[in-house]
C-alpha cells in the first residue's frame, strides 16, 4: 500500500537502550518501518528480538532504565511522538492510538468493573456524562461480541474468562475509534478456538472502522492469517520485510527460512518420525550482539563478510527487503547444511 | 554434596542492591559501630561498670571531661555502664530473636506444609497468643519469675517473639508448596522431609532473615522497658534499660542517666530497622 | 476397558478428580469442580499418547493424578500391572522412579537456589542410585544427552534461557532412567525455533531409551508431529480417542473438527480466520446437564436427548472412540487444510 498516501505511523531509525548491570542492552537497534492507513502490519520475532519493546516505545511507555536514543523518530500523523509534550501524547494514547496487551489479567485493574474501565477511557478524553460514557461502554462491549453486555459490564475482571477479558481489552482500546491499533501478542494466552474468534473479531472491527493494525507476535501462522505486510525482527533489527504472500512463498533471509521450516505442520503426512528443521544455537543477549550480521553465528550460509560487515536492508524489490549479504552475492546460497541439525547446543 | 546453597549467586546480588541503599548502609555502619564498642567494652570503657568510684565527690555528677556521660547515684561511670550495657542489651536481643526465629520457623513450616486440620489448630493457638498484649505477658512472666537471669530473659523474650515469624513462614511455605519445582521434587520421589528441609526452608531464608533483623530492634525496646521497670535485667548486670531506672526518680535533675542510654537505644533501634528494611528491599527483586 | 493390542504400560480407568468448593474455615463443600470426570485410557509401551484440550479441559490434572501428585477422587490407575492408588509411601516412591514428569514452564520448574548439577543429581540422591563421582558421571552424561555442555552443571537457572532450562528439566527426569515420561506441554512456553529443538530431542530420547510418552498439549500442530494416538479432552472428559493419522484426516466429533479448523496454518493462501466455534468452555462450577459440549455443538442433529445423559466414550470403529450419542458422520478430509508448501 505504498504510494501517494502518507504513512499513518512512521518509525525511523528507532534505537532503545537499557542500562543493565551487564552493560547497555541495545534492545532495539535501528528499526525503520511505516504503517499506512487501513492496513495490517505483522511484526514477527522471538523473545529477544526487541519487538515488544518497540511496540511500547511508540506510545513512549518505556521507562528507565530503558530509554529512546536521540536520533530516533516516531511520527504519527505528523506529530513526533518521541519529542512531543506529555499533553499531546496523552491526547493520542487511547484516543488515536489504541493498545492491547498479551495478558489481560494484569492489564485490567482488578478493583474496577470492566464497564467502568471502558467508560474511563471515554471520560478521560471527551467531556461527557457518566451515564453517556457507561452507555457507550456497554455498546462497545456488545460490538466486541460479549454476550449479555449490560450485565457483563458490571462484573470484575476476575469473574470473566480469558477470552472475555481480551474482548474487554479490545473494547477499551477501540471505544474511541483510533486510527491505529497496536496489538502485542493479543492471543498468545488464549485457547485455539478463542484465538480464532478474537482474530475474526479483529478483522471485522478493522474493516468496519477502517483502522490500521500493528500486530506483534511470535506466531507466523497468525500473521499468515491476518497481516498484509510482515516485518521479521531479529537482534533488535528488522531483517526482512515483505508482503505476506511473498514472505511465505519466497522468504529471503535465512532466519525467516529457518523459522518457517521449524514450524510443525498439522499434517501427519510429513511423517511422525520426521524431524523438524531447527535453527542451531540460541538468541544472543542484547548486551552482546555478535559483530557484523547478528545472525551470522547461526546461519548456514555465513561467510567472512557476514562476520565483519553489518548488512544493510537490501531492497530486493519495491516491496521486499532483506538484511542479508546474500542479496548482494546470491551465489553464496549453497544447499543448506542438512536442515535437520543436531539438537545440541553449540558454544553458547 | 547437596547442601544449602547459601553461597554466591543470589546473595551477592542482594548485597549489591543493599549497598546502593544509603539509609540502609548508614544504619549498617551505625549498628556495627555500636556493636563494636559494646563487644570491645572491656577494652574501650574507662572503668569497670560496677566500679564504685569516689562515693562522695563523684556521686551523681553531671557529664564532664573526666566522665563524658556523668556518674550515677552509686558513683559509677555512666559511659562505662552504657558500653557494657550495650553488650547485654544487644546480646539478649540477638539471642532472643534467634530463638524466636528457630521456633517460629519450625512451627510455621510444619503448619504450612502439612496444612489441613493441624494447620488450623496451630494457627488458632498462634492467634490466641498474638491477641495477648506482649508487654502485659512479659511483665506478668518476669514479675512472677522474681529475678530472672539473663538466660531466662533470653528465653522469655524469645518465646514470646516467634508468633509473627511463624505466620510469615507458614504463608511462604504455603505459597512455595505449589511451586512447580516443589512438585518436581515430589515427582522425583522425594519424601516430605526432604522437600521441606532441602527445598522449602532454604528458599524462605531471606524473608525470615529480614523478619529476624527487624525483630531484634523490637526486642531491644522490650528489654529496655522491662529493665526500666525493674523486672528485666537485674544488677549486677547493666543494661540500657536499667541504667535509666537509676535516674528514674529525678529525671530532670539527673538527666544524663536517661538521655545517654536513651540515645543508645534509639540509635541502635533505628539503625537495626534501617538495615532490616534495606535487607527486605534488597531481597525482593523487582524487575 | 479401552485397550490397545499389546499389554498397556499405563492404564487409567474411570479416573476422576473433583475439587471441593469450600466455604468458611471448617465449612463443608458447597459443590464440586469436576476437573476430571471419568477418564479412561491406556498407554502401550513405546507409544506416544497425546492428551489434547483447551484450558479447563482437565488434561494437566489428569496427568498429575496419574502420577499421584494430586489425589484422585475415584477410579483406578495402574502402572505395569501395579495399582498406583493403593500403594503406600515407600513403594510409591520407588515407583516414581519409573514414571517421570517434564514440566511446562521452564521458568518455574527449577529451584532457583539450586545449581543445574544439583537439580539433575537430586533424583539419584532421593533413590540412592549413585553418589560421589559415580553420580557426577551420570549427571554429566544426562546433560550431554540433552545437548548441554557439562560445565552447565555449575550454573544457576537464572543464567539459562528457556530452552536450556527445559533441557535441564528433561535431564533431571532422565537421570533416574524412567520407563514412562509425562510431558506436560513441554514446548508451549518456548520460542518456535527452540520448540523444534526440544521436540526433536524428545523424539530422539524416546527412540534411544525406549520410552513411553504421555504428551499433553494444546497445540495440535506439535501433536501431529509426535503422537501415535490422540485423546481429545473437553470439560474433564475424553470426547475422542483415535490413532493420530485417523484423527487428523477424519475426526468424528464436532469438537475435534472445530479444534482442527481453528488451528491457524502458516500459509497466507489458506482460508482466512473465521469463527468456527462460538462461545467458550462452560464454567467449571456450572456444568451443563448431559453432554458438556451441547451448548456449542454445531451438529444439526443435536436435540434434547443430548442433555439427558453424559455420552460415554464408545468404540465407533476399530480403534476409534467417540463420546456422542449420535452416530458420527464420517467426513472426507477437510478441504480447508491444504498441504503445506514443501520447503527446499
Amino acid at each position: 500500500m505504498t504510494g501517494a498516501t502518507p504513512p499513518l505511523l512512521s518509525i525511523r531509525d528507532l534505537r532503545i537502550v537499557f542500562a543493565t548491570a551487564a552493560g547497555p542492552a541495545r534492545a532495539v537497534d535501528g528499526v525503520t518501518l511505516a504503517v499506512y492507513p487501513g492496513e495490517t502490519v505483522g511484526i514477527v520475532g522471538e523473545s529477544g528480538s526487541g519487538k515488544s519493546v518497540m511496540a511500547l516505545s511508540i506510545l513512549r511507555l518505556i521507562r528507565p532504565p530503558g530509554r529512546i536514543e536521540p536520533g530516533s523518530s516516531v511520527t504519527f500523523d505528523g506529530l513526533d511522538l518521541v519529542s512531543c509534550d506529555v499533553t499531546s501524547l496523552r491526547a493520542i494514547r487511547g484516543r488515536r492510538i489504541g493498545m492491547v496487551f498479551q495478558e489481560p489479567m494484569t492489564a485490567l485493574n482488578p478493583v474496577f468493573t470492566v464497564g467502568d474501565q471502558i467508560a474511563e477511557v471515554i471520560r478521560v478524553h471527551e467531556p461527557t456524562t457518566n451515564a453517556a460514557a457507561w452507555a457507550r461502554a456497554v455498546a462497545m462491549l456488545r460490538a466486541v461480541g460479549v454476550p449479555a453486555a449490560a450485565d457483563r459490564a458490571r462484573q470484575y475482571p476476575h469473574e470473566l474468562s480469558g477470552g472475555t477479558r481480551q474482548r474487554v481489552m479490545l473494547a477499551m482500546a477501540l471505544v474511541l475509534r483510533p486510527g491505529l491499533l497496536i496489538a502485542d501478542e493479543p492471543t498468545t494466552a488464549l485457547d485455539v478456538t478463542v484465538q480464532a474468534q478474537i482474530l475474526a473479531l479483529l478483522a471485522d472491527l478493522q474493516q468496519e472502522m477502517g483502522m490500521a493494525v500493528l500486530l506483534i507476535t511470535h506466531d507466523l501462522a497468525i500473521v499468515a492469517t491476518v497481516a498484509s505486510r510482515v516485518i521479521v525482527m531479529y537482534g533488535g533489527q528488522a531483517v526482512e520485510e515483505a508482503p505476506v504472500e511473498e514472505l511465505f512463498a519466497a522468504a529471503h533471509h535465512p532466519y525467516t527460512e529457518g523459522l518457517l521450516r521449524a514450524i510443525p505442520r498439522p499434517d501427519p503426512e510429513s511423517g511422525r518420525a520426521g524431524r523438524l528443521a531447527v535453527i542451531p544455537g540460541t538468541v544472543p543477549p542484547a548486551t552482546a550482539w555478535p559483530s557484523g550480521c547478528r545472525f551470522h553465528d547461526r546461519c548456514p550460509f555465513a561467510w567472512d563478510r557476514c562476520r565483519d560487515e553489518m548488512p544493510p536492508l537490501y531492497a530486493l524489490s519495491a516491496t521486499h527487503a532483506s538484511r542479508c549479504h546474500l542479496a548482494a552475492e546470491p551465489a553464496r546460497r549453497t544447499a543448506p547444511r542438512a536442515g535437520e541439525m543436531a539438537h545440541t547446543e553449540p558454544r553458547s | 554434596m547437596i547442601g544449602w546453597s547459601l553461597d554466591a549467586g543470589p546473595w551477592r546480588a542482594i548485597w549489591r542492591r543493599f549497598r546502593r541503599n544509603r539509609g540502609a548502609m548508614a544504619g549498617l555502619v551505625v549498628i556495627i559501630a555500636i556493636a563494636a564498642v559494646s563487644i570491645g567494652a572491656p577494652l574501650v570503657a574507662p572503668y569497670s561498670p560496677n566500679a564504685i568510684l569516689d562515693m562522695v565527690a563523684l556521686k551523681s555528677q553531671a557529664p564532664s571531661l573526666a566522665h563524658p556521660f556523668g556518674t550515677d547515684p552509686a558513683s559509677r561511670d555512666v559511659l562505662s555502664r552504657v558500653l557494657f550495657g550495650g553488650r547485654v542489651s544487644l546480646a539478649i536481643a540477638v539471642l532472643a530473636m534467634l530463638t524466636a526465629a528457630t521456633v517460629g520457623t519450625m512451627y510455621g513450616a510444619i503448619s504450612g506444609y502439612v496444612g489441613g486440620v493441624l494447620d488450623d489448630v496451630l494457627m488458632r493457638v498462634t492467634d490466641a497468643c498474638l491477641s495477648i498484649p506482649r508487654i502485659l505477658l512479659l511483665l506478668t512472666i518476669c514479675a512472677l519469675w522474681g529475678r530472672p537471669s539473663l538466660g531466662a530473659l533470653v528465653l522469655v523474650l524469645g518465646l514470646t517473639s516467634w508468633f509473627g515469624v511463624s505466620r510469615l513462614v507458614r504463608a511462604e511455605i504455603m505459597a512455595l508448596r505449589t511451586r512447580e519445582w516443589v512438585v518436581a521434587a515430589r515427582a522425583l520421589g522425594a519424601s516430605d522431609a526432604h522437600v521441606l528441609f532441602r527445598h522449602l526452608l532454604p528458599n524462605i531464608a531471606s524473608p525470615v532473615i529480614v523478619a529476624t533483623a527487624l525483630g531484634i530492634g523490637n526486642v531491644v525496646l522490650l528489654e529496655a522497658g522491662l529493665s526500666y521497670l525493674g523486672v528485666g535485667v537485674q544488677p549486677p548486670f547493666a543494661s540500657w534499660g536499667n541504667i535509666m531506672q537509676d535516674g528514674a526518680d529525678e529525671v530532670r535533675a539527673l538527666w544524663w542517666l536517661s538521655v545517654f542510654p536513651g540515645l543508645a537505644i534509639v540509635s541502635a533501634v533505628i539503625a537495626i530497622n534501617a538495615v532490616g528494611d534495606g535487607l527486605r528491599e534488597a531481597a525482593d527483586p523487582r524487575q | 476397558m479401552i485397550a490397545s493390542p499389546t499389554a498397556p504400560l499405563v492404564a487409567a480407568r474411570d479416573l476422576s478428580v473433583h475439587f471441593p468448593i469450600t466455604h468458611g474455615v471448617f465449612g463443608s463443600p458447597l459443590g464440586w469442580v469436576r476437573a476430571v470426570d471419568g477418564v479412561s485410557f491406556t498407554v502401550s509401551r513405546g507409544e506416544t499418547l497425546a492428551l489434547v484440550g483447551e484450558s479447563g479441559s482437565g488434561k494437566t490434572t489428569t496427568a498429575r493424578a496419574l502420577l499421584r501428585l494430586i489425589p484422585a477422587t475415584s477410579g483406578d490407575v495402574s502402572f505395569d500391572g501395579v495399582d498406583v492408588r493403593a500403594l503406600r509411601a515407600a513403594p510409591l516412591r520407588r515407583l516414581r522412579r519409573r514414571m517421570q514428569l517434564v514440566f511446562q514452564d521452564p521458568y518455574s520448574s527449577l529451584n532457583p537456589r539450586r545449581t543445574v548439577g544439583e537439580a539433575v543429581r537430586e533424583g539419584l540422591l532421593v533413590h540412592r542410585l549413585a553418589d560421589g563421582s559415580a553420580a557426577d558421571d551420570r549427571v554429566r552424561n544426562a546433560l550431554e544427552e540433552v545437548g548441554l555442555r557439562p560445565d552447565f552443571a555449575h550454573r544457576y537457572p537464572y543464567e539459562l534461557s528457556g530452552g536450556q532450562r527445559q533441557r535441564v528439566g528433561i535431564a533431571r527426569a532422565l537421570v533416574v532412567e524412567p520407563e514412562f515420561l509425562v510431558c506436560d506441554e513441554p514446548v508451549s512456553a518456548l520460542d518456535v525455533s527452540v520448540q523444534a529443538q526440544i521436540i526433536n530431542l524428545l523424539q530422539d530420547l524416546q527412540r534411544d531409551h525406549h520410552l513411553t510418552y504421555l504428551y499433553i498439549a494444546h497445540d495440535l500442530a506439535v501433536v501431529a508431529q509426535v503422537a501415535t494416538r490422540v485423546a481429545v479432552m473437553y470439560f474433564g472428559r475424553i470426547v475422542e480417542l483415535a490413532p493420530a493419522a485417523a484423527l487428523f484426516h477424519d475426526p468424528l466429533m464436532p469438537y475435534t473438527r472445530a479444534l482442527l479448523a481453528s488451528v491457524l496454518v502458516p500459509d497466507p493462501m489458506a482460508r482466512r480466520a473465521h469463527t468456527v466455534l462460538a462461545g467458550e468452555s462452560p464454567s467449571p462450577t456450572a456444568p451443563p446437564p448431559g453432554c458438556a459440549f451441547y451448548p456449542r455443538c454445531p451438529d444439526p442433529r443435536k436435540d434434547a436427548a443430548c442433555t439427558t445423559v453424559v455420552p460415554p466414550l464408545e468404540e465407533k470403529a476399530p480403534g476409534r472412540f467417540a463420546a456422542c450419542i449420535k452416530e458420527p458422520v464420517r467426513l472426507a478430509r477437510i478441504p480447508s487444510h491444504p498441504s503445506p508448501d514443501p520447503q527446499p
